[in-house]
């Protein structure tokens, strides 16, 4: 897997008079609107939905919380689940309260109630692979890594169905993307795009993706990775996520806004409101390197 | 549409067989030094006060009534000859020039060829020869048409190194790049920094911008043409140069003294070769080069017959556990055949393919994991074209064109833990034919008018699916609605255009002109591409039920004038062109390995005017050109921008060149040019949100392009030292030393957003500049 590398290394050559640097730039701040951050799991820990408000750009800080809303999920018999605020703009669903969010095919409903304004967004749970092995396997140091371990996860996608996954890689509990926080790891069926890999293992640069190449792993650490359902809204979200997140250089796309799954009551797409509303399904596997 | 048929035959029937009692004197205008046939020389006949200019084959037909005439023929850096002709039949005239051995020696015998820049009928176009473009100061002292051609008014680009360029607010696969008129469908090396011609095999680049004349079709905005030498025809000789990119080496010379000859001339880069030595060993199987290889062979057969044959191949290769490779392949078959001394015809057929392929290699004990990709666009063609000359006021061509198209968007495939899957997209195939008839006439001494048309059609074919899509809000993916087989060679969708075309020349006085024209484009390939700089892998893809053909109507006017003896000609263009059926793309658009990519696309209008200002000294020890281009592109899409009108990504409000040379001694000359540009815009965020600790930006206008990134500007300057040989020695070198970029600006090419790597929180402006700092380069040119 050193293919990601070199073609870096090319790029190096190509651009060998290339250079960034940082600038002061004044940008137009627009409008504040509310921001859903809700990633929800069937686990029977705490579920978390985050709401704040949009800021100008080079805020530099935590863009402002939002407490006086209203949080609810609906489930299967119209099951209610609450989200109480904690006064941080977080609001929070204990699942010993009614149970975790955890019936795999129902389609469960976000209700939001910010400023007499009403909204709903949906989300079913789809079914998660499991993750079959870890396998651990050690490279010599080369021009752009440091010598240590490197791990691969096996798991099969399931075959007759388009899916979507989000996979999780941690050393030693911490995210492997915590510098680079948009650096995600998705899938589609067991490939980038999908096209004729359902039902497949998931494929290389995807499967070996769960190390951080420039840091592999060392004797006695733990690598583990988590693979999350998604619905194809949620996949195409974060997708665009990681494009906007880091749109540089030569070949970078036309700046777009992220459309979000939130709907107005009636059931319509809305421009108030941005974010995104997921529930997923889990399968996680972690190894200690011997 | 009627009255310009109308129009045409009243205008023709009128002047057209005025003159009865006439021979005419015809043949070709060549080289005495090489052979090769000088494009435009001039045929002048004072006492008359007429002339004609030799095609592009170097055949000129003129038509004179009984009598004794003195004929000139000229051309620009050749001494000019003349001929006394007692005219009594219809005579063959071949005349060889010589060339002159240096410039202030042109300038006392030869002015007359400069008067082109006021006299011809075409405006809108810029000439450069080979000489001139190895005169430019040039990135890592690689000297490169497409480069040179970015000085010319009314051409701009996105950004250093990115492909192609812009002409008249039009996109990069709005020019028609012509290799010895076969289309090239990806014109660079190294994704842009260096384009596929070598200027040792260059003879001669023409760019038309406006007053597009009925013979040229397919693309809206410009031609590019780009002729090859034909090969020395007296003597071997070669020319050769070692530079820091690329070495080179041609060699040229007669097969058959005077009736046959060759050209064969390569490039290789050889960074790859230097850096072996300091790539470790996980690296050392890793390839990084380009190289491209041009021949061509021409051959007289009688002096009615002649054929050309000539092909180009070049790739890029880079590769290190994957591979990434791309590259362009034609082969042009030409035979001129002059049926009588007024009738010319060229048959060219051609082939052009364009090509790339990715993929991946599995490591040593991965086996079973791999990946593939192949993608290409392969057309073949048939284009007779006539010249009649009728009579001294009346020049007609007609012809026509065919051209096949077989586009294969993805042949793919990958394995997963030994695990495999064929993920090929269907071929798609297409015709495109035009017929075209023009009619160049002289009405009095002062003016002039070219009017003709144009008919395209073209026609998508199967085997294929024809897909359907309900219509949904601008710029949110279009659902499938229906799909439909069709079988081979099934009409799936067609259409056709009738493409008008007109240009006038009025002579002011003997130094200046006023022109003014008006031409009708149409479009049918269409380059998918959503990046700022367009990447290797980027798609042709035909016209379809879903994708309209591409219209552009040009109007321009222009004041020419020639100072001085024409030692300046000078000329000022104002031009409006209107644009139909352009395509952009939905927010988060699909691009590659998407049958449904039709669903993803938005079509809209476009629009550019501008002022153009050209100034160019042809001859003394200083030679060199000012150009400055005042303009504005603009496109409206429904689902972008909030259906506004927004600049493109290429628009730039001024433009300025300055290109010099100055030949101090014959040992020691000088060049540098300067480029002043306004900085495109770019889409900037208003506001930032978080969401799972990632700060994405947002736009809450929705607008688009709505900030300028800063202006870009930038001096280069080169020297050459030519060492004092023995006139006897063959072998001549020279040395050319530049410097790229001389006071190190870092011109942005783009300004973009991202998290700080130490504190995710902070947000920051990073400006990228393709080239940051001074390129000093020096390089070996030889001769022999």
């Amino acid at each position: 897997m050193k293919i990601v590398r070199n073609i870096a290394l090319i790029f190096v050559f190509a651009f060998l008079y290339a250079c960034e640097d940082v600038i002061d730039l004044d940008l137009n701040t627009g409008e504040s609107q509310l921001v859903v951050d809700a990633f929800l799991t069937s686990d029977s820990t705490l579920q978390k939905i985050r709401l704040s408000k949009s800021a100008e750009y080079f805020l530099n800080a935590q863009t402002p919380a939002v407490n006086n809303a209203k949080v609810e999920v609906f489930g299967p018999n119209n099951q209610r689940y609450e989200f109480i605020s904690d006064g941080a703009g977080n609001f929070v669903y204990d699942p010993q309260v009614a149970g975790p969010l955890d019936s795999i095919g129902f389609t469960y409903q976000l209700e939001l109630t910010y400023e007499a304004n009403k909204y709903i967004a949906f989300s079913m749970l789809n079914p998660v692979p499991p993750i079959d092995t870890i396998l651990v396997a050690f490279e010599e140091a080369s021009t752009f890594t440091e010598e240590g371990y490197f791990t691969q996860f096996f798991a099969v996608d399931f075959a007759g169905r388009r899916d979507f996954y989000w996979i999780k890689a941690f050393k030693n509990g911490i995210p492997i993307n915590e510098e680079n926080p948009s650096s995600l790891i998705l899938s589609q069926d067991a490939s980038f795009s999908g096209d004729g890999a359902d039902g497949f293992p998931f494929i290389l640069p995807i499967r070996a993706a769960i190390t951080d190449e420039e840091n592999p792993f060392q004797v006695g650490d733990v690598s583990s990775v988590e693979l999350l359902s998604l619905n194809e809204a949620v996949f195409e979200y974060l997708d665009q996520v990681t494009i906007q997140a880091n749109n540089g250089g030569l070949f970078s796309t036309p700046p777009a806004n992220i459309r979000s799954n939130i709907l107005d009551v009636s059931g319509n797409l809305q421009e108030e409101v941005l974010g995104v509303f997921s529930l997923s399904a889990i399968s996680r596997d972690s190894i200690l390197i011997k | 549409m009627k009255s310009i048929v109308t129009f045409f035959l009243l205008t023709l029937s009128l002047g057209l067989f005025s003159q009865s009692n006439s021979y005419s004197i015809s043949g070709y205008v060549k080289s005495a030094d090489t052979g090769e046939e000088l494009i435009g020389a001039s045929v002048i006949v004072k006492s008359k006060n007429t002339g004609v200019s030799a095609n592009v084959y170097g055949f000129y037909s003129l038509s004179l009534p009984e009598g004794t005439y003195d004929v000139t023929y000229s051309f620009i850096g050749y001494k000019e000859v003349v001929k006394t002709i007692d005219l009594t039949k219809n005579v063959s005239i071949n005349v060889e020039l010589s060339e002159t051995v240096n410039e202030l020696e042109a300038v006392e015998v030869n002015a007359e060829g400069r008067e082109k820049n006021i006299k011809s009928v075409e405006m809108s176009v810029n000439k450069i020869d080979a000489k001139t473009i190895k005169k430019i100061p040039a990135l890592l002292g690689e000297a490169d048409v497409i480069k040179s051609v970015l000085l010319l008014p009314g051409v701009s680009t996105v950004g250093e190194g990115s492909t192609g360029f812009n002409v008249r607010g039009g996109g990069i696969d709005q020019n028609l790049v012509l290799l010895d008129e076969a289309p090239v469908y990806n014109s660079s090396h190294l994704f842009g920094f260096f384009s596929v011609f070598n200027p040792d095999a260059v003879k001669n680049v023409k760019l038309i911008k406006g007053g597009i004349a009925p013979q040229y079709g397919g693309r809206l905005s410009s031609i590019l043409d780009v002729r090859m030498k034909e090969g020395n025809k007296k003597e071997f000789t070669g020319t050769g140069g070692l530079g820091l990119i690329f070495s080179r080496l041609s060699i040229e010379g007669p097969i058959n003294k005077d009736k046959t000859s060759f050209l064969v001339a390569g490039r290789r880069s050889y960074a790859d070769v230097l850096a072996k030595p300091f790539l470790n060993d996980n690296l050392s199987g890793s390839s990084f080069y380009f190289y491209d290889l041009t021949a061509k062979v021409n051959h007289e057969i009688n002096s009615k017959n002649r054929i050309f044959l000539s092909g180009y191949f070049g790739r890029d290769v880079f590769g290190s556990g994957f591979v990434f490779n791309w590259g362009n392949a034609t082969a042009t078959a030409r035979w001129n055949h002059i049926f009588n001394d007024k009738l010319f015809m060229n048959l060219t057929g051609f082939y052009s393919d364009y090509d790339y392929a990715f993929g991946v290699e599995p490591d040593e004990g991965e086996e079973g994991d791999d990946f593939s990709w192949e993608s290409s666009i392969v057309s073949y063609s048939i284009k007779p074209d006539f010249s009649y000359y009728v009579n001294n006021n009346n020049t007609i061509k007609f012809g026509g064109q065919s051209i096949y198209y077989n586009f294969k968007p993805a042949v793919a495939s990958f394995a997963s833990d030994g695990l495999s899957n064929d993920i090929s997209l269907p071929d798609k195939y297409a015709l495109e034919n035009g017929l075209y008839i023009q009619n160049e006439q002289k009405i009095g001494s002062r003016l002039s008018i070219l009017y003709g048309l144009r008919w395209s059609h073209f026609m998508y074919l199967g085997e294929g699916t024809k897909f359907t899509y309900r219509d949904t809000v601008p710029g949110i993916r279009r659902p499938l609605e229906r799909k439909e087989d069709f079988n081979q060679f099934d009409k799936m969708a067609s259409y056709n255009n009738f493409e008008p075309r007109l240009s006038l020349k009025y002579d002011l006085d003997e130094v200046s002109s006023i022109k003014a024209s008006y031409n009708r484009m149409s479009q049918y390939l269409h380059l998918i591409s959503n990046t700022v700089a367009s990447t290797p892998v980027d798609l042709w893809l035909p016209t379809t039920n879903n994708i309209k053909p591409q219209l552009a109507d040009q109007i321009a006017v222009g004041y020419f004038r020639n100072f001085d003896k024409n030692a300046y000609e000078a000329s000022v263009e104002v031009y409006v062109k209107d644009f139909q059926n352009q395509i952009d793309y939905i927010d988060n658009a699909d691009i590659f390995f998407n049958e449904q990519l039709a669903g993803d696309l938005l079509s809209g209008d476009g629009r550019a005017y501008g002022a153009e200002f050209f100034v160019k000294k042809n001859s003394g020890k200083l030679t060199g050109w000012i150009s400055y281009t005042l303009a504005k592109s603009e496109r409206k899409v429904e689902g972008i921008n909030r259906g506004d009108w927004y600049p493109t990504r290429f628009d730039r409000l001024s433009n300025l060149s300055v290109v010099a040379a100055y030949e101090l001694t014959k040992k020691w000359s000088f060049s540098a040019n300067f480029v002043y540009s306004s900085g495109t815009p770019a889409t900037f965020p208003t506001n930032r949100y978080e969401i799972q600790g990632i700060v994405v930006p947002h736009n809450v206008d929705q607008s688009r392009n709505n900030f300028r990134i800063p202006d870009y500007h930038r001096l280069d300057i080169s020297a050459t030292l030519t060492p004092e040989s023995n006139i006897d020695r063959r072998w001549k070198g020279e040395w050319v030393f530049s410097v790229y970029n001389v006071y190190s600006r870092r011109n942005p090419f783009s300004i973009f957003f991202d998290q700080n790597q130490d504190n995710p929180v902070i947000t920051e402006a990073i400006r990228f500049s393709v080239i940051g700092s001074f390129v000093p380069a020096v390089s070996y040119n030889f001769s022999f």
